[in-house]
């Protein structure tokens, strides 16, 4: 009984528990909280699991929240977009080519080489359905490309009518690409038998080069059946990357060791400026390689790729120019055709969101540890698989330059200005504002308000400009008199800049710029201990363009930047200044006391922060989470603790005093202690565990981040335009027609403000009108065609593609609408033809009236008529009665 | 009779050497594919050194002539920097200098968990890890088959035996495969149906814990899946094959002459079965142990087992030289010091061999 009421008791406290744990679990999600300073979670777990599937799995089973690669598998990728669980981000940062070997058009083995001839290769583009390798090949995780030009980024919506024009003109047409090539072929003496070519009394064979590690073993497959179709014969070599870039790559092209190669190119960031894609894909400027040796362009396509690729141009208008022609050109080359761009699925679990980028998903989007958060509450673990970790080792200075590790020690950082997920523009993190003053002529163009922009007829370096430095003097070089820059670029820096703390606890300080100057110079000088022939290449190329650095105000910080580096974009340049020395390094953050103690390594020949010269003296290199470097480290730690060691003392010295060394070293020798590593910074994480044989980091919160975390929320998302298009029914050649645009982002009106153009596309077979919309309010604009552009249309059916760019982001929107073309002659006699029919149809339901009605009436008269023929019946009857009952009386009588 | 022992060791280390140094240089050889290698590895530092410039925002204001310069100079840095700027011929002697010289040097490109490129730290670092999974894995192997083995060769042909035999055909498929079904079930589907399950792989879950013990049992429970898949697949060819060779010695004529004496079964076993096939099944076991520590490269990769396995494959994907002499170079020196040992063992041992009859 006892046992009984005991059982009975635990099983109460037991349901008590539970309910009150989901009641309790419950709560958070029913208040709302307060927004924390440092990253909404509180903590985020990456670690290492290659297999998809398993991936998808345990993001299935909420065993990890988001995968920070993107799913190749098609059939995975169903299985995401079935899940009510999951939701995914798109990236375009991965393509597919035709890459041709243009030699010829015999090799030297006197064998023929057709795309030797820019018609037949022109002719690919047709030869090529692709919407069949979207559909079918890459199951819809591809869209269709036809120019160099990345649908996600800025310059395909700059020219956006143009590429529509593109892809309506090289859309798939078999028929069209056997003729030319039928044609070519005979010009070149070959001869078609039994549906063969021939040349020379021997089959026409074309090597191809297949990739095998993708779908371009499939999509290999579908041209070499296509060309097989024309009348080729097709070789199919089947090769990984390494076994077919001996040959395509190195190989002399005129020994026609291959014809055509599927090739595959990827950009992990969002370029804002692809002038230079004609020249590096076109013409030889591209690469000292054979195969780009032996590209021969047009003269007028080789001088205008020529002319984008050294920026020959003074406005914008110009530019413009030179992309329309080099697009068209580059069509009419083809030395390479494009074929498709990969959609690149980044699947998560809908609880959580954060920002990722159009180029290179979650884990290459800068913003990403500002943003990632569960949506309905503050604070939990995210965890996280991504394909690799901790790929090579990290130091700020010269180490792992890996996607895989920017992912983990990126977020420690805080960097002066970060780039927009969605346009690549830059936005300010640490600065209030930037003026950028640029040389008159130059084609800049500034698009947010956190920059000034201004042209100016000269710009003079003063003389109390750093230039350089001296690693014997340990002196700061000032600039000669003379010395000018095409940009100059002033950056007001936050005022509570040096109110940060960085992760150990130090406080963030002018040192810190200071010393990443001194170590940008120092390193590339053969008298530094530091110095380093593997840095000269890329020092000698910031030498070129860097003119000089002010120090305008220490407190707040006000700096001066000169320099020779013209962007399109004023963004660009001001980010480009305020980023140059702040303490966010190309390969991680670093406050000066954490690079000095590898430096003071790497001074002793104990580690290098390079890997080349830790290969050419043949000691470890700088590794600031793990490994043996970790002790030596530890060591020169103690070093600089022992001897309150500051840096460059000559100059360092006026920034640091020996108590603030001491206290920064100390503050990073608890750090150590603590958390097992020195690699330390300012962002919104801190660097909490790394499990190198296993492959794991763990980042936790920096609660004492300035920020809240909903600074970057707006980000989380972009806001990709959704746009319709409503048409007249009927466009009157030669009188003015209205459309209306609607254009919203999850049904909320898109602000006009936030739209960048709108633009319409009218082709017809005569022709092809373009044009802009105009704003009547936020989510609606009006096109509106004058009687000159519509008296140029023909008459009938008409598709109107309307693109609509926003500033927001990069990637523009498309829809289309159709309506019909007549012109006032015809519309009249349509009119006319409407009236006469109208009247027609009148005329026939009067007539149809009329004849129900004389029927009717005949009905009812026949029916009277029965009536009446009965009534008379009745009434004869009713006489012959009478005249009965009168005359039987009168007889009887008688 | 102690010289003839010292020759014939003598001889017989010689010949091993010998062995060790061929087997090396072809691998040198065959990791290198005759010097072809060298093509490729250029082909793609250039490509990359290439596409990474031009991708590089800082460097869009250079003209032509400069991008070229500075893509050639980094590449040049490039090849210098993994030795590539001399002959093969010339590398392939050094490799195998180092190497028999067990100076393992550094990795053209791997580097070691923890950041180091020094070969002997990125196969260190492994070895563990193989150990503790693939060498615990075939100790069980080794004594399951030797108990069980030696069980049912003494009930050859009751219902334990035919079973043993009916199920020994499941190590036609290897271990990776059974392993898959594993995590699908004990990880996948339990977590369906139970909400909890086994590790779907790696040695612990992320994050890992801080305290030692449970950092141990996190490791343990994440062994459990990929021992049982081996198990799975080879326990039962392991008892076949063990039951099949004490069967050969027990109908031996003394066997038969110990049974008859009425020799207790224990008493046999120990002595009349079990010690004279000892050196075979040390033999066996000496081998298994060092094979073991090679791993296994898809089970390691379907467990994502951070093992030598793996390191193997990474190795021999990129053309890692170094690494894949390395990990020959250790296998080799472990299998000619077992054999040696082996050879010296037997020699004290066996007459035969003492009477210089080998």
């Amino acid at each position: 009984m006892n046992r009984r009421i005991e059982l009975d008791a635990l099983l109460t406290v037991f349901l008590i528990l539970l309910f009150s744990s989901t009641f309790l679990a419950n709560i958070p999600t029913a208040f709302a909280q307060e927004v924390p300073k440092g990253s909404w979670v509180d903590e985020i777990v990456l670690f290492v699991e290659q297999d998809e599937a398993k991936v998808i799995d345990m993001l299935l089973k909420n065993e990890i929240q988001a995968y920070f690669r993107d799913i190749t598998d098609p059939e995975l990728f169903k299985t995401v977009k079935a899940s009510p669980d999951l939701w995914y981000a798109i990236s375009y940062g991965l393509y597919f080519d035709l890459t041709f070997n243009p030699s010829g058009p015999e090799f030297l083995t006197g064998k023929l080489n057709p795309f030797s001839v820019p018609r037949i290769r022109e002719a690919m583009n047709y030869l090529v359905d692709r919407k069949y390798i979207c559909d079918e090949i890459m199951a819809g995780m591809a869209v269709p490309k036809y120019t160099t030009l990345t649908p996600a980024f800025p310059d395909y919506a700059r020219y956006a009518e143009i590429v529509k024009l593109i892809e309506k003109e090289y859309s798939y047409n078999f028929d069209k690409a056997k003729e030319i090539i039928t044609e070519e072929m005979i010009k070149l003496d070959a001869e078609l038998k039994d549906g063969k070519w021939y040349y020379k009394g021997e089959l026409v064979a074309l090597i191809f080069i297949v990739r095998v590690e993708d779908q371009r073993r499939a999509i290999g497959d579908y041209i070499a059946s296509q060309l097989e179709k024309v009348g080729f014969t097709v070789d199919r070599q089947y090769k990984t990357s390494r076994e077919a870039a001996p040959i395509w790559i190195r190989s002399n092209p005129a020994e026609g060791l291959w014809h055509l190669y599927t090739g595959g190119w990827i950009v992990q960031l969002i370029s804002r400026d692809e002038s230079d894609n004609f020249g590096y894909f076109y013409t030889s400027r591209g690469r000292a390689d054979p195969l780009w040796q032996a590209y021969k362009p047009s003269p007028e396509f080789d001088e205008v790729a020529g002319k984008l690729w050294n920026r020959e141009f003074t406005t914008i208008e110009e530019r413009d120019r030179l992309m329309r022609e080099a697009l068209r050109l580059s069509m009419e080359d083809s030395v390479r055709i494009w074929l498709v761009n990969q959609i690149a699925p980044w699947p998560a679990r809908k609880e959580i969101s954060l920002a990722y980028d159009l180029s290179g998903g979650f884990s290459s989007a800068r913003l990403y540890p500002y943003t990632i958060r569960y949506v309905n509450r503050v604070g939990g673990t995210v965890k996280a698989a991504t394909s690799d970790l901790m790929v090579e080792p990290v130091n700020p200075v010269a180490g792992s330059n890996w996607v895989y590790d920017h992912v983990y020690y990126d977020p420690l950082g805080d960097p002066s200005a970060i780039p927009d997920p969605f346009t690549g523009l830059y936005w300010p993190q640490r600065v209030e504002k930037a003026e950028v003053y640029v040389l008159e002529g130059l084609p800049v163009g500034v698009t947010l308000d956190w920059v000034s922009l201004k042209f100016v007829g000269s710009i003079d370096v003063p003389t109390d400009a750093w230039y350089d430095w001296d690693a014997e003097k340990q002196e700061i070089i000032y600039a000669s008199p003379g010395t000018t820059a095409k940009t100059k670029t002033v950056i007001y820096y936050d005022e509570n800049l040096f109110k940060m703390k960085y992760h150990d606890g130090s406080k963030l300080s002018l040192a810190d710029f200071v010393f990443s100057y001194i170590l940008t110079f120092d390193m590339a000088k053969p008298e530094s201990p530091v110095y380093d022939e593997a840095y000269l290449p890329s020092f000698e190329a910031f030498r070129e363009y860097f003119k000089g650095f002010r120090i305008i105000s220490k407190d707040p910080l006000i700096i001066e930047y000169y320099s020779d580096m013209v962007y399109l974009d004023a963004e660009y340049i001001a980010a480009d200044a305020a980023n140059a020395f702040d303490p966010v390094y190309a390969y991680g953050p670093a406050p000066w006391h954490t690079i000095t103690i590898g430096w003071l390594a790497e001074a002793n020949n104990e580690l290098a922060f390079s890997s080349s010269k830790a290969a050419k003296i043949n000691i470890e290199q700088a590794n600031y989470i793990a490994g043996p470097a970790l002790n030596i480290l530890k060591k020169y730690l103690d070093k600089a603790i022992s001897e309150k060691f500051i840096p460059y003392k000559n100059v360092l010295g006026n920034y640091i005093s020996e108590a603030e060394a001491l206290e920064r070293y100390n503050n990073l020798k608890r750090l150590y202690e603590a958390k097992g590593h020195f690699l330390v910074g300012n962002g919104p994480v801190y660097l909490e565990k790394v499990d190198s044989i296993n492959r794991i980091v763990v980042l936790r919160a920096n609660r004492e981040f300035p920020d809240p975390a909903d600074k970057w929320l707006k980000f989380s998302e972009p806001m990709i335009p959704e746009v319709k298009v409503t048409l007249e029914p009927t466009i009157l050649r030669g009188l003015p027609s209205e459309a209306s645009v609607s254009i919203t982002f999850k049904g909320q009106p898109y602000k006009v403000s936030d739209i960048q153009s709108v633009k319409y596309i009218i082709m017809t077979p005569t022709e092809v009108l373009v044009g802009s919309a105009e704003p009547i309010r936020d989510g609606l604009w009006r096109i509106i065609m004058e009687p000159e552009k519509t008296i140029l249309l023909s008459s009938g059916t008409i598709s109107v593609d309307v693109i609509a760019v926003s500033k927001l982001v990069g990637m523009p929107s498309m829809t289309a609408g159709s309506t019909t073309v007549m012109s006032i002659s015809e519309s009249l006699a349509g009119e006319m033809a409407k009236i006469k029919t109208d009247y027609e149809t009148k005329i026939s339901g009067l007539r149809s009236e009329l004849t129900t009605t004389i029927n009717t009436l005949s009905s009812k008269i026949d029916s009277l008529s029965i009536t009446v023929n009965m009534l008379m019946g009745i009434s004869v009857v009713t006489l012959i009665i009478a005249i009965a009952a009168i005359v039987l009386p009168l007889l009887r009588k008688k | 009779m102690i010289p003839k022992i010292i020759g014939y060791l003598f001889k017989r280390a010689f010949m091993l050497l010998i062995t060790v140094v061929a087997a090396i240089y072809i691998t040198i050889l065959v990791a290198n594919m005759g010097g072809y290698v060298d093509e490729i590895i250029k082909s793609e530092i250039y490509l990359l050194v290439s596409q990474s410039i031009r991708q590089n925002p800082a460097y869009r204001m250079l003209n032509e002539t400069q991008i070229m310069r500075l893509i050639n100079e980094i590449y040049t840095l490039e090849i210098e920097k993994i030795g590539f700027d001399k002959p093969f011929v010339y590398r392939s002697f050094i490799y195998l200098k180092d190497a028999i010289s067990l100076n393992l040097g550094r990795a053209l490109f791997l580097y070691s968990d923890s950041g180091s490129k020094s070969v002997r730290i990125i196969i260190l670092e492994r070895l563990p890890n193989t150990v503790l999974l693939f060498t615990t894995t075939q100790l069980i192997l080794f004594f399951i088959g030797l108990f069980f083995g030696l069980f049912l060769s003494r009930r050859y042909g009751s219902l334990p035996d035919k079973i043993s035999v009916l199920l020994s055909p499941l190590s036609s498929l290897p271990g990776w495969f059974y392993g898959i079904f594993l995590i699908l079930i004990f990880a996948s589907l339990f977590r369906s149906w139970f909400g909890v399950g086994l590790p779907y792989g790696g040695m612990v879950d992320p994050p890992p814990p801080t305290d030692k013990l449970l950092y141990a049992l996190e490791v343990l429970k994440h062994m459990i899946l990929p021992i049982s898949s081996w198990l799975v697949a080879y326990s039962f060819i392991n008892i076949y094959v063990r039951r099949t060779f004490f069967l050969m010695f027990s109908s031996e004529d003394y066997v038969e002459l110990a049974k008859a004496k009425g020799l207790p079964e224990s008493l046999i076993q120990r002595r009349y079965i079990l010690r004279p096939t000892l050196p075979p099944i040390i033999t066996d076991f000496s081998l298994t142990l060092i094979g073991s520590w090679m791993g296994a490269i898809i089970t390691e990769r379907v467990f994502n087992w951070p093992g030598i396995g793996s390191l193997f494959y990474a190795a021999s994907m990129i053309f890692d030289t170094p690494v894949l002499v390395g990990l020959v170079v250790i296998y080799a020196y472990l299998l000619a010091v077992t054999v040696f040992t082996l050879e010296l063992v037997y020699a004290i041992l066996d007459p035969r061999i003492r009477a210089g009859g080998a």
